[in-house]
């Protein structure tokens, strides 16, 4: 257990724009603490765009964010940035940084203006590094990685940062089955340390798996909201993405499945 | 943190720059040895080879020295703010248009400002101009780029008529300011420079963690904690400060910023962002240049500019000609 | 042949004649005003007497030896400038492929200096020169647009190109530099003028002109179709190949030419067939028709400018048209993306 303070992360109505174009309105979110919510929808819903709001990269056109209660983007970017992580879709690093030279970078919210490296450092990051099981990899060339691998070390950057919020942009989208199961079982590990955890993701039964809270997306509103197995249902995937399908629970871990998705008649 | 690379090649560049000013010293018309050249500048040589020394030549070098260390400063900063590595003042038109006010100071045109605070005029109107016209993606798109090749010829046209109207004497004088010489500096210049090298780099010093973090995308800038648009300006503006007091004593070399902070990259580890090195190294590069120029074609000395166009060119031609289409970022 | 020149249907071209129109009509007038307005003693009226055969002696000879000798220079570089400057955006599919900046010109002058120094006179033999250098510029601007990758980034191309310009101007001045003497006269040549240049340079152009005109009325249709890519232009039964080479040999011609005849002028050549393409559209037939009146009138235009907003001085063309030009490329970049081809 490397954080020392719980944060909580909340939307409070919320009106989100994307150079003129409104993508959301009116959203209001709460994220549930030491639990990891999956937020999903079809293409174009809003989904990042609410994360990147909720990680004030965005900046709300009404409403607010709020990080413990107070307007984030009334707090200093570093303060913001010791309590919450974010680990973005687009992951372009500089050619040749190795594994070890990113993760220390999740150093930075902690390091005052000259401050030199320090022994807490040095702890997160080694802490880090296992979590992330990235120890092997710690001096390889990000760009000599794996999808997985490489995304893995990003994630290990974001643990490096001790926060107690963590949001992850579609962390999977690239990756092929192996490496996906890699990734989530690392967030649920780390969801299992007491981090708040908030990710979009694209693919509706991980998801299900994955997850302990659901917000379903479309057209920039929350339609539905809680436990995967209270609200997926085939009306939820009909309105989603206008698809028919039959709903069974995995036998091993009673998480929702979709099977027979076809298009309407 | 294990640094030890980036120490190191610190070193070796500024080995490399004091050798430069040794030699470059200790050449010309009135060849000096180079324990000679020591000897001077500690005070201890024979009137003659102090008098060559410390009066004739030491202040052309320090001005060598100085304009080329920020010129290749202020190229390192356009490339990170840019997240380009051909992203350089010059291509927004800023030396051109320096060069334009500081020559119109010469040329006794307009405002009787000294040629450091015109060319410093100058280069804050290009960068505003090429700003403002560069759209919602400011220095990161190719608007930026465009917009300063056209300001920058905008800016070489209104030289060239200043030139062209004015008396043959005045002309002359300010020919070198049009193609990058340390022969018409002044010493106010390169005073000004001084200390604008100096207070910008110790600016930087402290801004370095933030401007390594732009190195990725805004977002995990963010994320980390850098407050971007501040960083941005700050970045932005030392730069334009900076090529400003450079083209005042130098006129506009070209090429500097560009090369040095591509050795630098090469030398040090990726993941910061290389100021000191690229310094030393452009430092080192303008002695180099100047000291080519002057020994080339003995008598006849070749402004500096004319040399780094020469000799960086075809390098940079390499850089964009490459098939590789991740080679720019 | 005239039929691979006409534009493609009725109803466009019912569009396209009157901007065709309109534009021989303001050639017409810059001509009028280009005999009629100097920096010198004889002014305007004086001029128009002299065109009615009822002025003085020296209105006439300014008239006829000064100011219609270089009327006609400026109306010949401005038509190979604007064609040349179509081509090369057409094939590059580049809507900031200049020949001035993508170093051609620079090429051009260079080869004109050298062969100055090394003690060319005779206005032929510059002339062939600068043929020769803007042949070699051009060939090797068209290998670099050849480079994987570089094809879709127009602003790459065109550091490239500023980056060979720079070096070839160095290289130009460091030529000057080695010979006083020389120097002048290279200097008479670089410098973006059509003040005080003789006829004998028309008549030493005009054949690479004529040839180059020929080479416009073949190439023209298989260029059109080259727009819609080169695979498509294949299954249309044309040759890619060879119309880049022939293209390539064109916009040589005309370059060297009009750098032989005005020295090295930038931004012509991308300020005329932007004003084409505005009335014209994509196809590459109507433009190149535009670009024969609006090319001339534009450099016509700009020397009489030149003429007139120093006077008593000329200011040199080639300041003009930068003044003129860099405008034009940030109404391009200012236009958002980058206007399709």
């Amino acid at each position: 257990m490397s954080q020392s303070q719980t944060a909580t992360l909340a939307a409070d109505d919320i009106t989100l724009a994307h150079r003129q174009f409104v993508v959301a309105e009116n959203l209001s979110l709460h994220l549930p603490t030491a639990q990891v919510t999956a937020i999903v929808g079809p293409n174009g819903c809003g989904k990042s765009t609410l994360l990147n709001g909720l990680a004030r990269i965005h900046t709300p056109k009404g409403g607010s964010v709020l990080l413990d209660g107070k307007d984030i983007h009334r707090l200093p970017s570093k303060e913001v940035a010791r309590k919450l992580a974010l680990l973005p879709q687009d992951n372009t690093a500089p050619e040749g940084l190795t594994v070890a030279d990113l993760v220390r970078f999740g150093r930075q919210p902690h390091q005052g203006w000259m401050a030199q490296w320090s022994k807490e450092d040095q702890q997160a990051f080694d802490q880090a590094i296992q979590a992330a099981d990235v120890a092997e990899l710690a001096g390889r060339a990000l760009d000599t990685l794996s999808g997985g691998q490489r995304q893995r070390a990003w994630i290990a950057m974001a643990v490096a940062q001790q926060t107690p919020l963590l949001l992850l942009d579609e962390p999977t989208s690239a990756l092929d089955l192996g490496h996906q199961i890699e990734v989530f079982e690392l967030i649920r590990a780390l969801s299992g340390q007491g981090k708040t955890i908030a990710m979009v993701v694209h693919d509706l039964a991980s998801a299900c798996r994955y997850a302990d809270h659901m917000v379903a997306m479309k057209n920039g509103t929350i339609i539905e909201e809680g436990a995967p197995a209270e609200i997926v249902s085939p009306e939820l995937v009909q309105e989603l993405y206008g698809v028919s399908c039959d709903l069974i629970h995995d036998p091993a871990t009673g998480s929702p499945l979709l099977v027979n998705v076809r298009r309407n008649p | 943190m294990p640094d030890k690379r980036n120490a190191l090649v610190n070193t070796a560049l500024l080995g490399l720059l004091m050798l430069a000013t040794i030699i470059s010293l200790a050449t010309g018309t009135v060849q000096v040895s180079l324990f000679d050249t020591l000897r001077a500048l500690a005070g201890n040589a024979d009137p003659m080879t102090d008098f060559v020394i410390n009066e004739l030549r030491l202040s052309r070098v320090v001005a060598g020295l100085l304009s080329g260390a920020a010129l290749a400063m202020a190229g390192c900063l356009m490339q990170t703010l840019a997240r380009n590595r051909l992203a350089t003042p010059g291509i927004i038109g800023i030396d051109n248009a320096a060069t334009a006010f500081a020559v119109a100071s010469v040329v006794g045109v307009g405002l009787s400002l000294a040629p450091s605070a015109m060319a410093l005029a100058g280069a804050a109107a290009a960068t505003a101009i090429a700003f403002g016209l560069a759209g919602a993606n400011g220095t990161r798109g190719y608007r930026f780029i465009v917009a300063g090749i056209g300001i920058g010829a905008i800016a070489g046209a209104v030289t060239q008529v200043m030139l062209s109207r004015v008396a043959i004497d005045a002309a002359n004088a300010a020919y070198p300011w049009t193609v990058g010489s340390l022969n018409a500096r002044s010493g106010q210049s390169v005073l000004v420079l001084g200390i604008g090298l100096a207070a910008g780099y110790l600016v930087l010093m402290s801004l370095s963690r933030a401007l390594n973090t732009l190195q990725f995308t805004d977002a995990v800038a963010i994320a980390l904690g850098t407050r971007l648009k501040a960083t941005r300006m700050i970045g932005l503006g030392l730069s334009v400060m900076l090529t400003g007091l450079a083209v005042s004593v130098c006129g506009p070399v070209g090429l500097i910023a560009l090369l040095a902070p591509e050795l630098a990259r090469a030398l040090c580890r990726p993941g910061k962002v290389p100021l000191t090195a690229a310094a030393l190294a452009g430092a080192s590069f303008m002695l180099i240049a100047d000291l080519l120029g002057r020994t080339l074609f003995a008598p006849l000395e070749i402004p500096v500019g004319i040399i780094t166009a020469i000799v960086g060119s075809p390098y940079l031609l390499w850089i964009l000609l490459r098939p590789s289409p991740r080679s720019l970022t | 042949m005239l039929n691979a020149l006409s534009p493609t249907s009725v109803v466009a071209s019912r569009a396209f004649f009157p901007p065709l129109l309109a534009a021989g009509f303001l050639l017409l007038l810059v001509v009028l005003a280009s005999l009629l307005y100097g920096a010198g003693p004889v002014s305007a009226s004086d001029a128009f007497a002299a065109l009615m055969a009822n002025g003085t002696e020296e209105a006439w000879f300014v008239v006829t030896e000064l100011r219609l000798p270089r009327t006609t220079i400026a109306l010949v570089t401005g038509l190979a400038l604007g064609l040349a400057g179509a081509l090369l955006q057409s094939m590059t599919r580049n809507p900031l492929a200049e020949p001035g900046l993508l170093g051609v010109s620079a090429g051009s002058g260079f080869a004109v200096a050298l062969a100055i120094l090394l003690g060319a006179t005779t206005t032929t033999l510059t002339t062939l020169v600068a043929q020769l250098g803007a042949l070699t510029g051009c060939a090797l601007v068209i290998a670099a647009t050849r480079v994987q990758g570089l094809g879709n980034d127009p602003v790459r191309l065109v550091l490239a190109g500023a980056t060979l310009t720079g070096l070839l101007l160095a290289l130009t001045s460091m030529l000057m530099l080695m010979d006083q003497r020389a120097a002048d006269e290279i200097r008479f040549w670089i410098t973006g003028s059509v003040a005080g240049k003789p006829l004998s340079m028309l008549w030493a152009t005009l054949p690479s002109i004529t040839l180059a005109l020929v080479l416009i009325a073949i190439v023209a249709r298989p260029l059109a179709a080259m727009a819609l890519g080169e695979k498509a232009a294949v299954g249309l039964g044309h040759h890619p190949g060879r119309i880049r080479f022939l293209i390539t040999f064109t916009v040589a011609l005309l370059v060297g030419s009009a750098t032989a005849l005005a020295g090295p002028l930038i931004f012509v050549g991308l300020v005329v067939p932007f004003i084409a393409r505005a009335f014209s559209g994509p196809d590459i037939r109507k433009t190149l028709w535009l670009c024969v009146p609006v090319g001339p009138a534009v450099v016509l235009g700009a020397d009489v400018v030149s003429r007139l907003i120093a006077a008593p001085a000329e200011m040199p063309l080639g300041v003009v048209t930068a003044l003129i030009g860099a405008p034009v490329l940030l109404a391009i970049v200012r236009a958002g993306r980058m206007p399709s081809l």
